[in-house]
C-alpha cells in the first residue's frame, strides 16, 4: 500500500455546490465509494488536489419507478441496487450485474455512477508505481507504448464495468450534470473505444441519473471470473430479449470486459423473427465472437474471454428465447 | 511410549485455541499493530532490474533530505544469509549484482512515509544489465551467464538417487506409462502482511526486534551474522502472526534490513510491507515439471517408478536444496515401491526466491504420481482404490531410502472416504460434466535431522511454578495460528492432572523462553509436544513427591487427577493441588523450574546416502480424499462440490484445531489445483496483489466431510503426529481424476484455470477430428 497524495475533501450537498467544487479545484476528482479511484491513487494514478464527494446530494440518491420506467441515482450502492425488489422483477439483468460486482464490502460502498464511470484496466497499468516505473509505464499512462499492442497507436485497457451491459440492453439515458447545466443522452453515447480516453465526460461533469424506460424486456446477466466473488468481468453479457411466441421479436446484448467500452452488439436484428435453436444461438455466438476485442490485458488468455462471451451469450439467449433443445 | 493415562480429560477433547479470545475481540497484537510510539518509517528500495551488475548506488541526495536518518544499501553488509548453512548466498541488500526485480537494493529511515519515500526517489542506481532468465529452460541454456559464478549450468543442485533394481522393476510390469507434468509457481498469500519493528539501543548495543516470523530463532541466528552482534545483546519476540503456511521459516531479508537500518539510525524502525512487497519477498512454491514412468503389474502393484523434477528456483538457494530433495525422498513413505530412480534439478532464474511451502517439496510430484497412478488404473481396467490398497506399507517397517514408518492408517483414511463419499455408487454414474476423484497423500512429522547440529535436543519445555499455583509454560515454539500454544497446554494440563486454564504459556520470546528450532516441516506437535509431556512429568514428579510426604504413602502410589492427589485405593479426601504445591515449594526451596526435552534417535535420521537426512522423520500422517466436481464446458469452469477427506494424525490432541488443520491443506491444495499462481512479465511480477492472485473465495469452497484416523504413533506425544499439511498433495490429484471422469479429459497442468480447460477441450476436438479423418482417409 502506498501513501495517498494530500488532497482536499469536499462533501456538497447541491449539484450547484458540487460544480462550484469541480470549478473551484480544476486537479480535483469526483469520487463516491471510491472502490477503484483509491486503489488507482495508491497506486500512484494520478494525484488530485481535491477529492468531491457526491454521496450526499440528494438528486444522486434513491431509486424511483413509476409509469415513466425507472430512475436510479448515480449515488445508489450497488448493494441498494441488487436489492431492490422492483429492480429485480423488472430489469433483472441490472439486478444481477449489481449483485456480481467485487465482493460485498465493495458493494456496499460502490456505487451505480462509480460502476459506469470505472477507469479501464490492463494487466500493465493496475500496478504499483514501483512497477509501472520498472516497465517503463505505458501508453495509458506517463508511458508511450501499449504493453499489449506496442505497434498500436492506441491503448487497449479494458473496461471492466459490471452495470453498464446490463442498462445498455434497457436502452438506459444517462443525466449529467456539468458547468452548462444538466444534458440526458443515451447510455451507450457515454463510451469511446479508448483505452486511455473512454469516457465522453468533459471536465467539471458528473453522472446524476440513470433513467430505464418502461415496459421493459425480460433480460438477464453473466459474467464470466475465475472465482465465485471480488474478480471483474474477464467478459460480462447482458441480454434482453422479447418473445412472441416462438420467434424473437426483440434483441439486445450488451457485452462488458472485452473491450475498451461496454457496447450493444450490432446486427441483431438479422436474429430476429426466428426460433431459438442451435443454429440461431450459433449465428449469435459468431456475432459475438466478430466484435468483441480482447487483448492481453489480463492473466487470463484474450482467446479464452472471446470464447465464453459468446457462449455466455448463448446460453442467456437460449433460456430467455425458450430454447427448445 | 507416552501413552500415559488411560482416561483422558484435557487431550483428545476438542478445546477452542486459548488464544482465541483476542483474536476474535480484534484485541490480538500482531506486529503491525505493536505501540511503535516515535519509531522511524522504514522502507525499502527495489531493484527494478532483473538481472545487473551494480555500478554504483548514489545516495547523497536521499542522505540530505531533511527528515531522513538513516539510508543504507548493500554496501553496509557483507555477510551473506541463508537458512540452509551450506548454502547462504544472499545478501539482505545487493552487492555488486542484483538479480530480481524486487530484490531490495537500498534501505531509508525517516521520520514519516512521505519523506521515507521521497527519499528513496532521490536514489540513483547506475548498472550493467545482463540478460534475465525466467524458465529453468532458458536458464539451462548452455551459453547462459550465470546467475553464482560458483554454480554452473545455473544448477542450484542436482540430485541422482537409485533404489533397487528400477531397470528389473519395468520389466517385470504389465503396464508402463511415462508422462509429463507441470505445476505453477504458488504463493503462501499469508493474510498477515510482512513487518517487523526493531529497537536498537544504542547505549547498550541491544537490539530488539518483532517480526512476522515462524523462526525467531533462525532470525536471531542471522542477525547476529549479519550484524556482527554478540547473541546476548540480541533479543527476538514474536508476536501474534497471521499465517506462515513456510513463507517465514527462513530469515527473510527486510528483516535484516530493518534492523541494519535501526541502527544505523540509532534508533526504533518500523518497517511494514505492502501486499505487493510480501509477494516479492515470496519463498513459495516453485514451478515444477515432473516426468514419470511408472511400472504396474495387472493386479495394480507397482513394480518401479523413475522421476525427473526441475524446479524452478528463483534468484537464490534459500531451502533450495532440501525442496529438490524432499521432492524425491517423498516418492517413499507412503506406498510400497520396490524400485526408484530420482533425478532432480534445481535451477536458478531471475524471479523472487522460492522457498518452503506447504507440503514442502511432496506436493507436485505427489500430483503426478497420483495423477499417473489413476489414468493407469483406468488403463488396468482397475478401481482407483483398489491400485491403492494393492501397494500398502505395513508399519513397522523402512523404505529404501531409510524412512522408518512406524504407524500407518492410510487403509483406515481409504476406507472412510470410499464409504463416505459413495464411491462405488457414484464413481462414472453422476453424467456429463459431474465426476468424483480420489488420492493419496502423506507428510513428515517434523524434520528428524535439524538444520543446524548443536547436540542440543530437538526440543525443549519450561514448566514454572510458584507461589500462586498457576503453571507457568514456557516455550521457544512459535504459534502461528495452527494451535501449537493450546497443543501444549493441553500436554502438560493431561499429564499433571489439572485444569487446562492453570496454564498459561509464554511463547517465542528469546529473552524468556529456551529455543526452540522453530514452526516448520510440521515438528512442533511430535517435537515440542513430546518435551512438553517430559517437562510436565518432572513436575509432575515433584508435586507427587511432596504429595507422597503429605499423605503418608509411597510417591509410586500417588496420582493427580482433577487437580487432587491422592493414593491409590485411598478414600480420603487426598490434597488439594493448591496444597501440594506449597508443600512442593517448601520442599524444593521455593520456585520450581522443571525441564523437559526431546531428541530424534538417530536411528530416525535418515538414511546413509547424500542427502539422505531430508525427508526422514518419527512419523508421517497420511490422507486419502475424494473430490466431487461440476465442469461447465461453455466457460471451463470447474466446481468444486464436495470433498471427503481422512487424514490419519496419529491421535488428534485437539480434534478442533486438528479438523480445522485438515480443511486448511484441503483448501490450500484447492486453490493451488484451481486458480492460484504467480506470473511474470519478464521477471515482473503480475500476480503481486489479491486480485490478481487467486485466492479461492469463500463462495468457491465446498463443504468438507472429515474424518480423523488415530493410528497412535508409539513415538508420537499420545500417539499424535503431524495434522496440517499431509492431506493437501491428494487434492490435487484428486481434482484431476474428478474431472477426468467427469468429462473423459486428463489434466496434467496446474492450475485448471477456465482458459486452460476450454483450450485443452479444443485441443482435443481438434484431435478427434483429425483423427476421424484421417480416418476417412484410410
Amino acid at each position: 500500500m502506498e501513501l495517498l497524495p494530500d488532497f482536499r475533501v469536499a462533501t456538497p450537498v447541491s449539484i450547484a455546490a458540487a460544480l462550484a467544487a469541480g470549478k473551484r479545484h480544476p486537479g480535483g476528482r469526483f469520487v463516491a465509494g471510491g472502490t477503484d479511484l483509491m486503489v488507482n491513487l495508491r497506486h500512484g494514478i494520478g494525484a488530485p488536489t481535491a477529492l468531491i464527494d457526491l454521496r450526499a446530494i440528494p438528486e444522486l440518491r434513491g431509486i424511483a419507478s413509476g409509469t415513466g420506467g425507472m430512475s436510479i441515482g448515480a449515488a445508489v450502492t450497488l448493494a441498494e441496487l441488487a436489492a431492490h425488489p422492483a429492480v429485480a422483477a423488472h430489469y433483472p439483468a441490472v439486478a444481477a450485474a449489481a449483485a456480481a460486482v467485487g465482493a460485498p464490502a465493495h458493494r456496499a460502498a460502490g456505487t451505480v455512477g462509480g460502476n459506469l464511470c470505472l477507469d479501464t484496466r490492463c494487466m500493465f497499468y493496475n500496478r504499483s508505481a514501483w512497477w509501472r516505473e520498472a516497465n517503463s509505464f505505458c501508453l495509458k499512462h506517463e508511458g508511450d507504448t501499449c504493453h499489449v499492442a506496442p505497434t498500436g497507436k492506441r491503448c487497449h485497457a479494458a473496461f471492466s464495468g459490471d452495470l453498464a451491459p446490463a442498462l445498455l440492453v434497457h436502452d438506459a439515458a444517462v443525466e449529467i450534470a456539468g458547468p452548462d447545466g444538466l444534458r440526458r443522452q443515451p447510455l451507450a453515447d457515454l463510451y469511446a473505444e479508448d483505452g486511455a480516453a473512454h469516457l465522453r465526460l468533459a471536465p467539471g461533469e458528473f453522472l446524476v441519473r440513470v433513467a430505464l424506460p418502461p415496459d421493459p424486456w425480460p433480460s438477464a446477466y453473466a459474467k464470466a471470473r475465475a472465482r465465485g466473488a471480488i474478480d471483474f468481468p474477464l467478459a460480462g453479457v447482458a441480454v434482453a430479449l422479447r418473445r412472441d411466441g416462438d420467434t424473437v421479436a426483440g434483441l439486445r446484448v450488451a457485452l462488458t470486459g472485452t473491450n475498451s467500452r461496454p457496447f450493444l452488439l450490432e446486427g441483431t436484428a438479422a436474429l430476429l423473427g426466428a426460433a431459438v435453436d442451435a443454429a440461431w444461438r450459433d449465428r449469435l455466438g459468431k456475432l459475438v465472437q466478430k466484435q468483441v476485442l480482447p487483448m492481453r490485458t489480463t492473466l487470463l488468455a484474450a482467446q479464452y474471454r472471446r470464447r465464453v462471451a459468446s457462449a455466455l451469450a448463448q446460453r442467456l439467449a437460449g433460456a430467455l428465447g425458450g430454447a427448445a433443445d | 511410549m507416552n501413552v500415559i493415562r488411560n482416561t483422558r480429560d484435557v487431550v483428545g477433547q476438542p478445546t477452542p485455541l486459548i488464544d482465541g479470545i483476542e483474536k476474535v475481540l480484534g484485541q490480538a497484537k500482531y506486529t503491525a499493530d505493536l505501540p511503535a510510539g516515535d519509531a522511524l518509517v522504514g522502507r525499502i528500495l527495489r531493484s527494478p532490474f532483473s538481472h545487473a551488475r551494480i555500478l554504483r548506488i548514489d545516495t547523497e541526495a536521499a542522505r540530505a533530505l531533511p527528515g531522513v536518518r538513516a539510508v543504507i544499501t548493500g554496501a553496509d553488509c557483507a555477510f551473506t544469509y541463508g537458512v540452509l548453512p551450506i548454502a547462504m548466498n544472499e545478501y539482505p541488500m545487493a552487492r555488486d549484482v542484483t538479480r530480481y526485480r524486487g530484490e531490495p537494493l537500498a534501505a531509508v529511515a525517516a521520520v514519516d512515509e512521505k519523506t521515507a519515500e521521497q527519499a528513496l526517489r532521490l536514489i540513483r542506481l547506475e548498472v550493467e544489465e545482463l540478460p534475465g532468465y525466467y524458465t529453468a529452460a532458458e536458464a539451462r541454456a548452455p551459453d547462459a551467464v550465470l546467475l553464482h559464478a560458483n554454480k554452473p549450468g545455473n544448477l542450484e543442485r542436482e540430485v541422482h538417487h537409485r533404489f533397487g533394481d528400477v531397470e528389473a522393476g519395468f520389466a517385470a510390469a504389465d503396464l508402463v506409462r511415462e508422462q509429463v507434468f507441470h505445476c505453477a509457481e504458488i504463493a503462501h498469500a499469508q493474510m498477515e502482511l510482512n513487518g517487523a519493528l526493531v529497537d536498537y539501543d544504542a547505549a547498550r548495543d541491544h537490539l530488539t526486534i518483532w517480526s512476522t516470523t515462524q523462526v525467531p530463532y533462525y532470525v536471531h541466528l542471522m542477525l547476529a551474522r549479519c550484524l556482527e552482534m554478540d547473541m546476548s545483546r540480541i533479543r527476538v519476540v514474536k508476536p501474534f502472526v497471521g499465517g506462515g503456511f513456510g513463507a517465514r521459516v527462513e530469515v527473510l531479508n527486510f528483516e535484516i534490513v530493518t534492523a541494519l537500518l535501526a541502527r544505523a539510525a540509532g534508533s526504533k524502525v518500523k518497517m511494514q510491507l505492502s501486499r505487493e512487497e510480501t509477494f516479492l519477498t515470496h519463498r513459495g512454491r516453485p514451478d515444477t515439471e515432473v516426468r514419470l514412468k511408472l511400472g504396474m503389474t495387472r493386479t495394480g502393484k507397482l513394480t518401479a517408478c523413475a522421476a525427473e523434477v526441475v524446479q524452478r528456483g528463483g534468484a537464490y538457494a534459500g531451502y533450495g536444496v532440501v525442496t529438490i530433495l524432499y521432492a524425491g525422498a517423498l516418492l517413499q513413505g507412503l506406498y510400497q515401491l520396490p524400485a526408484i530412480a530420482y533425478d532432480g534439478y534445481r535451477v536458478y532464474a531471475n524471479l523472487p526466491p522460492c522457498g518452503a511451502m506447504r507440503g514442502h517439496g511432496s506436493v507436485d510430484v505427489r500430483f503426478a504420481f497420483e495423477a499417473l497412478l489413476d489414468s493407469m488404473a483406468a488403463d488396468a481396467g482397475l478401481d482407483p482404490f483398489a491400485v491403492r490398497r494393492a501397494n500398502l506399507l505395513h508399519a513397522p517397517t523402512e523404505t529404501m531410502n531409510g524412512l522408518r514408518v512406524e504407524s500407518y492408517g492410510l487403509d483406515a483414511c481409504l476406507d472412510w472416504v470410499e464409504r463416505a463419499s459413495g464411491w462405488h455408487d457414484r464413481r462414472g454414474k453422476l453424467g456429463t460434466g459431474r465426476g468424483l476423484g480420489m488420492a493419496c497423500s502423506h507428510y513428515v512429522s517434523g524434520a528428524a535431522k535439524p538444520i543446524h547440529w548443536t547436540g542440543e535436543p530437538h526440543a525443549v519445555v519450561h514448566l514454572r511454578l510458584d507461589f500462586d499455583g498457576g503453571i507457568t509454560l514456557l516455550t521457544g515454539a512459535a504459534d502461528i495460528g495452527q494451535g501449537s500454544s493450546t497443543l501444549m497446554a493441553q500436554a502438560a494440563a493431561e499429564v499433571l492432572g489439572v485444569r487446562l486454564d492453570r496454564i498459561r504459556v509464554v511463547a517465542a520470546d528469546s529473552m524468556l523462553t529456551p529455543k526452540d528450532n522453530g514452526s516448520y516441516s510440521s515438528r512442533v506437535t511430535f517435537m515440542v509436544g513430546n518435551a512438553t509431556i517430559d517437562a510436565a512429568r518432572a513436575l509432575r514428579a515433584v508435586l507427587v513427591a511432596a504429595a507422597a510426604e503429605r499423605l503418608g504413602a509411597p510417591a509410586e502410589d500417588i496420582d493427580c487427577e482433577h487437580e487432587t492427589f491422592r493414593a491409590a485405593g485411598s478414600e480420603g479426601p487426598g490434597l488439594s493441588f493448591a496444597d501440594a504445591a506449597r508443600a512442593a515449594l517448601a520442599r524444593e526451596g521455593g520456585a520450581i523450574t522443571a525441564k523437559g526435552s526431546f531428541t530424534c534417535p538417530v536411528e530416525f535420521q535418515g538414511g546413509k546416502h547424500k542427502g539422505g537426512a531430508v525427508g526422514a522423520t518419527m512419523g508421517f500422517s497420511y490422507a486419502a480424499q475424494v473430490v466431487e466436481v461440476a465442469v461447465d464446458l461453455d466457460t471451463g469452469m470447474v466446481a468444486v462440490e464436495r470433498v471427503w477427506v481422512a487424514q490419519d494424525c496419529g491421535f488428534a490432541i485437539n480434534p478442533l484445531a486438528v479438523e480445522g488443520q485438515m480443511q486448511g491443506a484441503v483448501w490450500m491444495g484447492m486453490g493451488q489445483a484451481v486458480g492460484e499462481e504467480t506470473r511474470y512479465e519478464r521477471g515482473l511480477a503480475v500476480h503481486s496483489s489479491l486480485l490478481d492472485y487467486r485466492v479461492p473465495t469463500i463462495l468457491d469452497s465446498p463443504p468438507i466431510a472429515l474424518h480423523i484416523v488415530e493410528s497412535i504413533d508409539p513415538n508420537g506425544p499420545f500417539g499424535a503426529k503431524e495434522a496440517s499439511e499431509g492431506a493437501l498433495a491428494g487434492f490435487l490429484p484428486a481434482l484431476t481424476s474428478a474431472i477426468a471422469d467427469a468429462i473423459g479429459l486428463r489434466v496434467d497442468t496446474l492450475p485448471v484455470t477456465p482458459d486452460r480447460l476450454l483450450e485443452a477441450l479444443a485441443k482435443r476436438q481438434r484431435e478427434r477430428r483429425l483423427a476421424r479423418a484421417l480416418e476417412g482417409a484410410a
